[in-house]
């Protein structure tokens, strides 16, 4: 025994260590098309560009720095702020050379998760299934002048002194233009506009409470980033404020509050949006599309669209919000889709859209 | 066929002597004291987070409750031993030397703790060997100068030395045995739970069993259900014990267990194919100890007596493997998302040191100073690799400075308003806490957490948010929403990562520290934070508890280990010749 149970507890450290560790190699030829869609961006959460790109059919014409510029985003767009984290897959339809695989892809971001669908080909080459990678054509926009005409408001603070935020000057007037509430998803949902009215830009947030029938305060919500938070003059932004957990049935009303300060700001950038129409994308969701033309001439880095739908009294129906994950380059249009409730879409009479945006070195 | 030969020694050399505890702790001295002087710990992982805690008690003994972080938590929710003695020592030099001088005295406890644990097995000489290997570990190095885990560090060594009173009490009965074993048993409670929950078994475990197999060794005559009764005697005391010392953890754990998302660590990684984290959290902790594993495995089976320790060691060498092996999540469930594994590491390469001893003593015995000179190559590249490597695998992004921003929350009542630090990492959170007076929404001791919009997801400090994926903006995002409620105004940014959510979620940049490198963001119209109603305070009795016992359960250890030493023996210990079945080779004399 003396002799056998050191060899017993050999054998046993070394079966439990392979137990833990064995798995397929990170670049196995893949026997599926899921298999080799899955392997791709397993790879390409790893960063292993070399290893995503070996699952790439040479008939893609992809060259590997192009894949890598595909999946890693460029010109500080939201897709370089992005880290993939999820990946499911379907096989849509499939032969014995050919399929169709529908992608869920999962990335985490710097503005919280953000969801992408692709419905790749894949195809059989040499006995191994391999992703046909389509590249994202970028049109490029001939050399050209863009004069720089547009409104810029500086502010003069009383000194260095003073403590953030405390002004000597009244917040700029600030109304809201309509309020309207609904119930979905488990959630109370506050939403509507609000309106800059003053003469100089203003700093606008939008928050409220929730009454209950005894008239006590009991949740407190603000629209984050379901609004524009600087208005310019006259300037009309939607807000929509979500209250997770309660029940419209529970509640006597809504008090709102916004807030405004006065703040530099410009109209530069000016983000044109084009072609919106509303059509069911491919998964058969509601969903509003058109494109963003950044009319300026510096680069847009992450673009931030909000739509407002009205029914037929123009009445705000439902503001909906998403983030684009490619750049806005000047004077070139970018597609844009975001969600549209199923049963909201035949109430819908006419919608709005308008594009918020982040851009470095930009201080307002 | 030639019969074993005795070859009998004339004249004991130097090293064929066991090696003074003294030297072993001036070695300790020699090593450790001019890296602990150079505070080369200040820039680990977790200082920042012990120093933290150990302010508050600095200015509120008898109050553990900390609004600093996470806009108020209980300290109870840590066991407060170090971080009580780094406050009272904190006002003699200050917060940065005292936890050295802890960290040092933790140090300290080791050989000492380690040598006592040995001698249960093995000869005095080689116990010294195992004491002077403890100094040279990889592992405590590893958790000296790159973990900071003055806990675990502080923790094992006084379970060390309470352990072989566990052994003479349950052989022999003796009363002072069980007392001293008692209070240095509660003492470790009170350095760390981690330690308490999972290092006190399996370190106690085989000197039970060894206890058992040795009744009726040394001239002591003891049935086994004598020495079984005794250790159960030992145990519920012990639990007991535990119970009365850490009575607020337990009040706390009962009103808030851990229910949150587990949060990811890198020592659940599977080393072999991670090897990065293989290299950080497995190779360097065991450094030139790998070479003596084939070893320890043979000579575990060797003698019976040998037997528990060894299988002691073994499961918590698996464990300490993390995610390599899929032992520890079979094993411990939902704990396995909770602990984290690089402590097993240490362990149990401390209880693989009687092991390491012998075999020292053998390869002396056999190889003379060619051994001791190898050996302490060895011993002296492993410790050196693990002090070093932070400088070659840092945790942290370079240093920068916190002061200015302190500085800030300081003045103009700007404490009446909660912050968040975004990009700065725990250990600067922590150290600017540590100089602020204002609440932070974040916090760095993950179990002390009890915002819903941080327990909600399966991720870490809101300062380290983006390298926790979804889960981590998540929970950013859950928290900035709330910003109103919790008084959330100002946003410390050192990551530019952070800033397109906090512009379009309506904070606006103003100022700029550190030649740029930090900016502040932010929002209007917020209003003052007020006190949350998450957790339940500790009452005046706890904190009256919190304060003694604990610190209480030291001084008497100290005090019976100094009051009642343990007897000297009389008679040193020789070795027997060695039996060997080599020819002696005669040489002609030139």
């Amino acid at each position: 025994m003396k002799h056998i149970l050191p060899v017993i507890f050999a054998v046993l450290t070394v079966a439990l260590i392979a137990a833990g560790s064995v798995h397929q190699s990170s670049t196995a030829p893949a026997s599926t098309p899921e298999g080799a869609v899955q392997s791709m961006f397993n790879n390409v959460k790893a960063r292993n560009w070399g290893g995503a790109y070996s699952y790439v059919a040479g008939s893609s014409n992809v060259d590997q720095q192009d894949f890598q510029r595909d999946l890693q985003g460029r010109y500080s767009s939201l897709r370089t702020y992005s880290q993939l984290e999820n990946v499911d897959t379907r096989v849509l339809h499939e032969n014995d050379n050919e399929a169709l695989v529908r992608t869920e892809l999962k990335y985490s971001t710097a503005v919280g998760a953000s969801y992408d669908t692709r419905d790749l080909k894949v195809t059989k080459d040499e006995g191994a299934w391999k992703v046909n990678w389509q590249t994202e054509k970028e049109a490029s926009v001939p050399p050209q002048v863009i004069p720089v005409n547009y409104l810029r408001w500086d502010v003069i603070w009383r000194g260095q002194g003073d403590d953030w935020g405390a002004q000597n000057v009244d917040g700029p007037r600030i109304r809201i233009l309509s309020a309207n509430y609904a119930e979905r998803d488990g959630a109370v949902i506050v939403m509507g506009e609000v309106v800059n009215e003053d003469t100089v830009p203003a700093f606008v947030s939008v928050g409220a409470y929730l009454v209950d029938k005894n008239g006590q305060d009991v949740a407190f919500e603000s629209s984050f980033d379901k609004m524009s938070h600087v208005l310019l003059p006259k300037e009309v932004s939607p807000y929509r404020i979500d209250f997770p957990g309660q029940k419209l049935s529970n509640l006597k009303s809504v008090r709102m509050k916004p807030d405004s300060m006065l703040v530099p700001a410009s109209a530069d950038p000016v983000i044109g949006v084009l072609h919106q129409h509303i059509e069911k994308d491919a998964k058969g969701r509601t969903v509003l599309k058109g494109e963003l033309l950044n009319e300026s001439g510096q680069t847009v880095n992450i673009p931030h669209v909000l739509a407002t739908f009205y029914d037929d009294n123009n009445q705000v129906i439902w503001v909906s919000d998403g983030y684009a994950d490619h750049a806005l380059l000047p004077q070139t249009p970018q597609p844009f889709a975001v969600d549209l409730r199923d049963d909201l879409a035949a109430k819908v009479h006419s919608y709005r859209v308008t594009a918020n945006q982040y851009s470095l070195n930009r201080e307002d | 066929m030639s019969s074993p030969t005795i070859v009998s020694s004339r004249y004991a050399s130097p090293s064929s002597r066991s090696i003074p505890l003294t030297w072993i702790l001036l070695l300790a001295l020699a090593v450790h004291g001019p890296l602990l002087l150079m505070q080369l710990p200040n820039s680990t992982y977790d200082a920042n987070l012990h120093k933290f805690l150990a302010s508050n008690y600095a200015q509120h003994w008898f109050n553990p409750w900390n609004e600093k972080q996470f806009t108020g938590f209980s300290q109870t929710t840590y066991p407060p031993l170090e971080h009580q003695w780094i406050a009272l020592f904190s006002h003699l030099m200050g917060l940065n030397l005292a936890y050295m001088l802890v960290q040092f005295i933790a140090i300290l406890l080791l050989p000492i703790g380690v040598y006592r644990y040995a001698r249960i097995w093995i000869s005095e000489r080689a116990a010294s060997y195992a004491a002077v290997a403890s100094v040279l570990l990889g592992s405590l190095a590893f958790l000296v100068y790159n973990a900071g885990q003055l806990s675990t560090t502080l923790a094992a060594p006084l379970y060390l030395n309470a352990l072989p009173y566990l052994y003479e009490w349950s052989r022999e009965g003796k009363g002072r045995a069980l007392l001293k074993g008692l209070a240095l048993t509660f003492a470790a409670a009170a350095a760390h739970h981690t330690t308490l929950i999972f290092g006190s078994v399996l370190f106690a475990l085989p000197v039970a069993a060894t206890a058992i197999i040795d009744r009726n060794r040394d001239g002591v005559d003891a049935s086994t259900a004598g020495v079984v009764s005794r250790a159960a005697i030992f145990a519920v005391l012990a639990i007991a014990g535990i119970g009365i010392v850490l009575l607020p953890f337990w009040i706390a754990l009962y009103h808030n267990p851990i229910k949150q998302m587990p949060i990811p660590h890198a020592s659940r990684n599977n080393y072999l194919t991670s090897i990065e984290w293989g290299l950080n959290y497995w190779i360097l902790p065991w450094g030139a100890m790998m070479l003596a594993l084939p070893y320890i495995f043979v000579r575990g089976f060797k003698e019976k007596r040998f037997v528990p320790l060894f299988l002691g060691f073994w499961l918590t060498m698996i464990f300490g493997l993390g995610g390599t092996t899929p032992l520890p999540k079979l094993l411990m469930g939902r704990l396995y998302e909770i602990v984290t594994f690089e402590r097993f590491n240490f362990w149990a390469t401390l209880i693989a040191l009687p092991f390491v001893g012998l075999l020292v003593m053998q390869l002396i015995d056999r190889y003379g100073r060619k051994a001791v000179v190898a050996l302490s190559v060895l011993a002296a590249l492993t410790m050196s690799m693990a002090v070093a490597w932070p400088m070659y695998h840092p945790t942290h992004d370079a240093k920068f400075d916190v002061r200015e921003i302190a500085s800030f929350l300081n003045r103009d009542g700007h404490d009446k308003y909660r912050y968040v630090t975004l990009g700065f990492g725990a250990d600067k959170m922590d150290e600017l806490s540590i100089l602020t007076n204002a609440s932070s929404v974040d916090g760095d001791y993950n179990s002390a957490r009890l915002l819903p919009e941080m327990t909600a997801y399966g991720a870490g400090q809101l300062t380290n948010s983006k390298y926790y994926g979804v889960n981590g903006m998540e929970a950013l995002r859950a928290i900035l929403k709330h910003a109103d409620q919790y008084g959330l105004k100002y946003i410390f940014v050192r990551d530019i990562y952070y800033e397109p959510l906090l512009a379009f979620a309506g904070w606006r940049k103003t100022e700029v520290y550190d030649r740029g490198a930090v900016s502040l963001w932010v929002k209007e119209g917020i209003p003052p934070a007020h006190p949350t109603d998450f957790g339940v305070k500790p009452t005046a009795t706890e904190g009256l508890l919190w304060g003694t016992l604990p610190f209480g359960s030291s001084l008497l250890a100290m005090f019976l280990v100094i009051a009642f030493p343990d007897r000297k023996r009389m008679s040193e210990t020789i070795e027997f010749p060695v039996v060997t079945s080599e020819q002696p080779v005669l040489r002609e004399a030139r």
